[in-house]
């Protein structure tokens, strides 16, 4: 793969934090390394590609986030491991990490490299052959995304979706059960882990309807409108890590089964993962939502086992739940 | 010094050349309400003509804490007493963008539904990044809502430099409304 020229190359857009750090007192080498690093995202373009930006922003999250305003001048933040910016324009990919210890030595609080830099010259001079971090922009992964009020059926060769950051912590996530009598009496419940580590379940014809129980603002409420149902509060997204909806028959009767498990945003679109490619079982897993650096993926599972709500908790790494029985978590 | 009532500007970058960047700051009040206070969102947007904003990903807000440039960023956790507040590096800020609107709803989820007319004080406020001194700071914008549940509360803008204007618009519906007014896609 050719490497772009630094002259014509894009500048970095991916290290907006590093501006953020005053740069230590003009130690000789210093100022011509700093220049870039501080101009850089000045003239970014502002259509930047988009594939780059949710580890940049992860970054910006943790930096800027908790950033300490009025000790921000001291170096009080340890240089993560990504290299500091080369003394010339920044090159389009981030450059291998072996090359980092070259330019760190005077730039930087963190000098516990030194004394073993007399070690680097061979990992430098591997630099060439090392494959460029950032991959070839035609294997980039790009996730299905499902914007505006649109509407995204979900199936065994497509099963994921991707929200955006905005799907994610705006208004809420409605999901739903919409089937028909002729299914049987399918209930559904989510087994899910909060950030905190707390793994439990909801289920409204259990009476455990909130997540976490009791709480007076629960990120999860089971329930029922039309269909059953179950809402997802946006505003605390990054309380979730991660949940599993499942179906079961309330009698325990052999459900036909069918139907369409939604999950519809505040803004509109929806998700459809149909239910019609079930096969026997007593329960099923429907489907899964991970909250990943800031975008719930929601995952069209469609597993049916045989057994208890218990048994598909389990099935699904929910293993830290304790059981008053099959069906009713002890929280 | 003086409260800037809606409507009022002021020039940020005539009156302190030297000013690199901002801390737009918002303390609100919702008393007892805390179905209210645990709903409220600080919102950021960049645009480059009044009413657009340049991209879906420049809206900052708690979930997206940095527009792509990394110009604006929202702390998670506010200094000097205040609620919500947002950082803004002016010379970072990408040469199309005309304005920074900072808005402030209420998040429409599972919880009952609240009003923005049940906040007992809302006030902006714009401090020197460097040194955190206050610069300026708006009324009490919370006098005279009702069935609100957004809240334009200010704009940064380039008019000759950058300019601050307090503006306190309310919307009937949200984020939505905001969404809808700003060309954001939910």
């Amino acid at each position: 793969m050719p490497i772009p020229d630094p002259a014509s190359a894009p500048p970095r857009t991916d290290l907006p934090w590093l501006r953020h750090r005053d740069v230590p007192t003009p130690a000789a080498a210093a100022p011509d390394a700093a220049v870039p690093a501080a101009a850089a995202p000045t003239d970014a373009p502002t259509d930047a590609p988009t594939d780059a930006q949710p580890a940049s922003r992860a970054v910006a999250d943790f930096f800027g986030g908790h950033a300490d305003r009025p000790r921000r001048g001291a170096p009080a933040v340890p240089a993560p491991p990504t290299p500091p910016a080369p003394a010339s324009p920044p090159p389009a990919s981030p450059p291998p990490a072996s090359s980092a210890p070259a330019s760190s030595a005077g730039s930087s609080s963190l000098d516990l490299d030194e004394p073993t830099s007399p070690a680097e010259p061979p990992r430098a001079s591997r630099t060439p052959l090392a494959p460029p971090a950032s991959p070839p922009a035609g294997r980039r992964y790009v996730p299905p995304r499902a914007v505006g009020n649109q509407r995204l059926r979900l199936s065994p060769t497509d099963p994921t979706v991707t929200l955006t950051r905005l799907q994610t912590g705006i208004g809420m996530l409605t999901i739903e059960a919409a089937a028909s009598a002729e299914v049987g009496d399918l209930r559904i419940g989510a087994a899910y882990e909060l950030a905190d580590g707390f793994t439990s379940t909801v289920q409204s014809t259990q009476g455990n309807r909130h997540a976490p129980p009791d709480s007076r603002r629960p990120v999860l409420v089971a329930g029922h409108d039309r269909f059953q149902r179950i809402l997802l509060d946006c505003r605390q997204c990054a309380s979730l890590r991660r949940m599993v909806v499942y179906a079961f028959s309330e009698a325990r009767a052999p459900l036909n089964w069918g139907g369409t498990l939604t999950v519809e945003t505040f803004g509109g679109a929806r998700i459809e993962a149909p239910m019609e490619g079930l096969v026997s079982g007593d329960v099923a897993a429907l489907v899964s939502l991970y909250f990943v650096r800031g975008e719930f993926v929601v995952r069209a599972e469609m597993q049916t086992l045989f057994g208890d709500v218990r048994d598909v908790c389990q099935a699904y790494g929910f293993d830290r739940i304790s059981w008053v029985d099959a069906r009713t978590p002890l929280d | 010094m003086a409260q800037m009532k809606r409507g009022a500007n002021v020039a940020l970058t005539r009156e302190i050349p030297d000013l690199k960047g901002l801390v737009v700051g918002v303390r609100w009040n919702a008393g007892a309400e805390t179905v209210l206070a645990d709903n409220l969102v600080l919102a950021a947007i960049l645009c480059d003509r009044p009413g657009h904003a340049i991209s879906d990903e420049s809206f900052v807000f708690f979930n997206q804490l940095s527009s792509p440039d990394g110009s604006v960023q929202q702390l998670t956790e506010a200094l000097d007493g205040d609620n919500e507040q947002l950082e803004i590096d002016l010379a970072d800020v990408p040469a199309d963008v005309e304005r920074i609107v900072v808005v402030l709803y209420v998040n429409d989820g599972p919880a009952q539904r609240r009003t923005l007319g049940r906040l007992r004080s809302c006030v902006v406020r714009v401090l020197n990044l460097d040194g955190n001194t206050e610069l300026v700071r708006s009324e009490e914008l919370a006098t005279g809502l009702r069935d609100e549940t957004a809240l334009a509360l200010g704009e940064v803008y380039r008019h000759d430099g950058w300019k601050f204007r307090v503006l306190g618009d309310g919307y009937a519906n949200g984020v939505a409304d905001i969404a809808a007014d700003y060309g954001i896609t939910l």
